[in-house]
Order: structure tokens, then sequence, then C-alpha cells
């Protein structure tokens, strides 16, 4: 009898003691910077053609949305007619001139699936992710007996079992040093969603500065899982908002930009919430959620160097001769019947649509923003050119203009989004497709043709296109 | 976008808030607000350094700020 009790203890104990050991389970940790250039082989200006043999005359983005494998699938399949795409007169693909891909949530997994390994992305890509059921994987990680230990914890939850199975079975425990190691562009911006600014984060080596935090050996996975930790299914990750090293100063440009409140708050409030981070007493972690939170389409990131970024250099300094940018924006459609009852919805139905209905209301306003500013580019180009013929005709002098820098740019913006579809039984099937990580495979394959389809025949790809002829 | 027209007797690389971008006599494009504007080496000009806030120009009309031989 006593002999039973003394087991029955031991046993508790050991119980105890596993709780105890499991409830010390954390998530991965970023690490801090141990020197102020330890980030830029991961920043823009590191991938720079003059470094790897290319050029920048056609300068050439994609930006994938979030969606899920409706985002992810949709974005392979303009990834693959880009790939397909030769451009006359040489021997290179659309593909190769791809300087630069802004991801969000779904669409990061095939962005930066292809910028981790490349064209393996057209062998593997579908089995390995597409075709895959991740959220029955996910749902049997949480059911893992062991998981729940750990779940336990107050540091480790379920989206960093998600990170886990991304970093295990899809990106092979790439790191963004692995990305810096390629010495090839595209460029990879995976953006996610400050929670305590609402603002974009992306995962680049300027925006770790601002953290004190290495990016080189920052897991890729992590980044996608941050960049896609859909609001209520997933937990935010979390990052450490290490001390800045010996010799860390602000930029000049922050501290311009801080002293624009009254001329020009755009640019004010990205320098405020970069520099915010200098705050470690006050802001010492920050918890990051989809990307799609902030901006759905990863375009922000495209608006922000164009206007006071790497992009921005490069056309002052007339590198650019041609420029697309291909926005490929799954928007979907859901089928609901909020509006055919007369009793208001409940309250998880409203936590859900108030929380993922801002991803997709500022998405075209977003598109029409950067076309906006490439009109304004060509508009005045051709005031100056106006402006120089009317001096030729009517000043004897010879007078010449001072020229715009970089010149007679051509800008193109090719916005794909399942409303360009003519068959409107296509439109309709894949406009209600869900936002989840398990798709039919069928359902997967037409998401890719349409993809395909709407990419070749944009009249803006069109128009790129006839420009090398 | 705003425009700014940087002169100096000779064609010199521009430093616009701390970042090289784009050469003396050619108008460049920037965004509205404050910028500091300085030539690239060799410091053979003046003054050392512009600081003024760039808006309500068109390229037609840049700000135009100088820079002398010293």
């Amino acid at each position: 009898m006593k002999k039973h009790r003394l087991n029955k203890y031991l046993f508790l104990t050991l119980i105890a003691a596993l709780f105890f050991l499991c409830s010390c389970a954390h998530y991965q940790k970023n690490l801090p910077l141990t020197d102020i250039h330890q980030n830029k082989p991961y920043t823009f200006d590191a991938f720079n053609p003059e470094h790897l043999g290319d050029a920048d005359e056609t300068f050439v983005i994609l930006t994938f949305s979030g969606g899920g494998t409706r985002a992810a699938a949709f974005s392979y399949g303009v990834l693959e007619e880009v790939k397909n795409t030769r451009l006359p007169g040489s021997n290179k693909t659309l593909l190769d001139e791809a300087d630069i891909i802004s991801t969000v949530s779904g669409g990061s997994f095939t962005g930066a699936y292809y910028a981790l390994f490349g064209p393996r992305i057209f062998d593997d890509f579908k089995e390995k992710f597409l075709y895959r059921n991740i959220q029955k994987e996910l749902a049997l990680a949480l059911l893992n007996p062991a998981n729940w230990l750990r779940l336990s914890s107050p540091y480790f939850s379920r989206i960093d079992l998600a990170a886990e199975l991304y970093d295990r079975t899809i990106f092979e425990a790439g790191t963004f040093k692995s990305l810096a190691d390629r010495k090839k562009r595209p460029f990879l911006i995976i953006n996610a969603t400050s929670l305590y600014q609402g603002s974009r984060f992306e995962f680049t080596g300027s925006q770790f500065n601002y953290i004190g935090s290495d990016i080189l050996s920052y897991p890729i996975a992590r980044a996608v899982a941050a960049s896609s930790a859909f609001p209520f299914l997933l937990s935010p990750i979390s990052l450490v908002n290490y001390p800045y090293p010996d010799g860390y100063k602000m930029t000049d440009a922050d501290k311009m930009a801080l002293k624009d409140y009254w001329s020009n708050k755009s640019r004010y409030y990205n320098a405020l919430n970069n520099t915010m981070y200098a705050d470690k007493k006050g802001h010492p972690y920050l918890h990051l959620m989809d990307g799609g939170l902030a901006d759905n389409i990863g375009l922000r990131a495209v608006n922000d160097l164009y206007l006071r970024g790497s992009l921005r250099k490069k056309i002052n300094s007339g590198e650019i001769k041609r420029l697309l940018v291909v926005v490929v924006n799954a928007k979907n459609e859901p089928q609901e019947t909020l509006d055919k009852n007369e009793s208001p919805p409940g309250l998880a139905t409203v936590a859900l649509k108030t929380s993922t209905v801002s991803m997709d209301n500022y998405s075209f306003e977003t598109v029409e923003s950067i076309k906006k500013l490439f009109a304004d580019r060509i508009e005045a180009q051709m005031n100056l050119d106006g402006c120089q013929q009317k001096l030729d005709e009517h000043c004897k002098d010879g007078y010449k203009l001072p020229a715009l820098a970089g010149g007679k740019m051509k800008l193109y913006v090719v916005d794909i989004s399942f409303d360009n579809l003519s068959d409107n039984d296509e439109k309709n099937f894949l406009k209600h497709l869900p936002t989840t990580f398990h798709l039919e495979k069928n359902e997967v394959e037409r998401l890719i043709s349409a993809g395909r389809l709407l990419f070749k025949d944009h009249p803006e790809f069109k128009a790129f296109m006839d420009e090398f002829k | 976008m705003e425009y700014l027209l940087v002169k100096f007797q000779e064609s010199r690389g521009v430093i616009v808030d701390g970042i090289s971008e784009g050469m003396t006599n050619q108008v460049l494009e920037l965004e509205t607000g404050f910028h500091t504007v300085t030539l690239e080496a060799p410091p053979d000009f003046t003054p050392e350094l512009h600081e003024f806030i760039l808006r309500k120009t068109s390229v037609i009309s840049p700000r135009v700020i100088s820079f002398e031989k010293a």
C-alpha cells in the first residue's frame, strides 16, 4: 500500500516536472545585432546588378497578395507565365529580369519559395505546398499531446507550431542568409503588420536595423508565418527589440522626415513608425500579424521604394528605362448570407468580419495610387517635352530646359485580379473560393490557369512587350 | 512628386538626405518635405549643405539651389 502511494507521488512529480519543462517552451528568438553593418547583405542595395552581372534597364517588380492557398496558386500561375515570356532580342525570360518580389500572407509562400529555390519552384512547389492540406496538418499538430504541453507556455503559441511546420516541410530551414548567399535577384520583401502601430513591417535588413536585430539568422518560415498569421486563427509572431550596437545613428532621411508632420504626413508617419523602436524601454517587444491587415497586395512596399527608397535612387540616377509592376491580387468574394437575415450576425461572425474587412478595402486604392504616381511621371516628361518644343519654335537662342533625371522612362502597372476574367462562370467560381490553406487539386489548377491567362492577356503587359519590338 | 534642380558648374553626384541620388544640373524628382542636399567629393564647393523644404514645384518650375566652387 505504501509502495503504491509512493509510485503515485512519483508519477505526479514526473508529470509536474514535465509540465514545468514544457511550459518553458519558447518561440525562436531573433538575435541581436553585434555590428551596425551586419544586415547589409540583406538590403536591396546589396543585391546590386554591378555585383550580380544584371542590368536595371528593364526593372520588374512582382507583388503577390494574401488569400491563403488561393493567392499562392494564383501568383504561381502568373510566375509561370512570367517565366514563359521571352524578351524579344535577348535570350532572357521576363522572370530573369525580376528584381523585387513583395509578398503578403498566402502570396508569401510562393514568393519566398521562388526567392529561395529559384526555378525549382516549377518542379516541386505544387506537391510541397499548393496540393497539401496545410490546415489539417496544423490541426494535427495542435492535437498532438506533446504540443499541448509546449502550448501551455505563455511564450509558445499556435503560430510557432505553424512556423516549425513550414520550416521543416517547405523552406528546409532556409534563413535570410540563404537568400543573401544566393547573390541573385529578385530581392524578396515579406510583409507583415505590426500589431501595436497597425503599420507595415517588412522583413529586410533595413527594417531589422530599427529593432537592433540580425536578419540573416532569422528563418524565412517565421517571416512567412508572421506574414500569414490570419487574425483569430493564428497568433502573432513576436520579435525582441534589442538595444542598438555601438555606432548606430538615425539616418538623415528619417531626421528630415520627422520634420514633415505638416508638409508630408505619409513620409512623417513612415519615419515615426520606424524610429519608434529606438525607445527600447517603451517597446521591448513587437508582435506581428498577417501583412494583409496593413496592405493585402504588397504594393505599399513598392510605393515606398518609388517615393523614397532604392527605386527612387535608381530612377534619379537614370538606371531604369522601363519599369514594370505586376500586381497579383487574389481578392475573393465569399458567398455570405449576412444580408439575407433580418437578425444581426453573431459576435464571432462580426469579429471575424471586422478584423478582415480592412484587408481588401484599400487594395483598389493602393493600385490606383501607384498608377497615379506613374501617370504623374509620364505627364511631367510630356510637359517638359512640350515646353521645350514651344521654346524651340518661338525662341531663337536655342535655350534648353534642364533634363528630367531618368529621362523618358516607360512605366507599366499590370494589375491582375479575378475581375479581369471575361468568362463569368470561371470568374464567379474563383471569386467564391475561400481563404484557406487547403484547396482541391482541380481548384489549384484552375487558379494557376487563370493567373497565366490573365497575365498574358493584360493590355498593359502587351504594351510593355510591344516596346521591345 | 516635387522637382529640384541642383546647379553646379560641373556634373557632380548629388547627395539627398545622405543618399547618392542623381547628378547636378538635372531635374531630380523627390518627395514633398524637408531635405538636405550636398555634393559628392571632392569637397571643393560651398556651402557644405543646403537644408530646405521642397513643395509647390513643377518639372518646368523646379526649386533651384546652387553650389559654388570654393
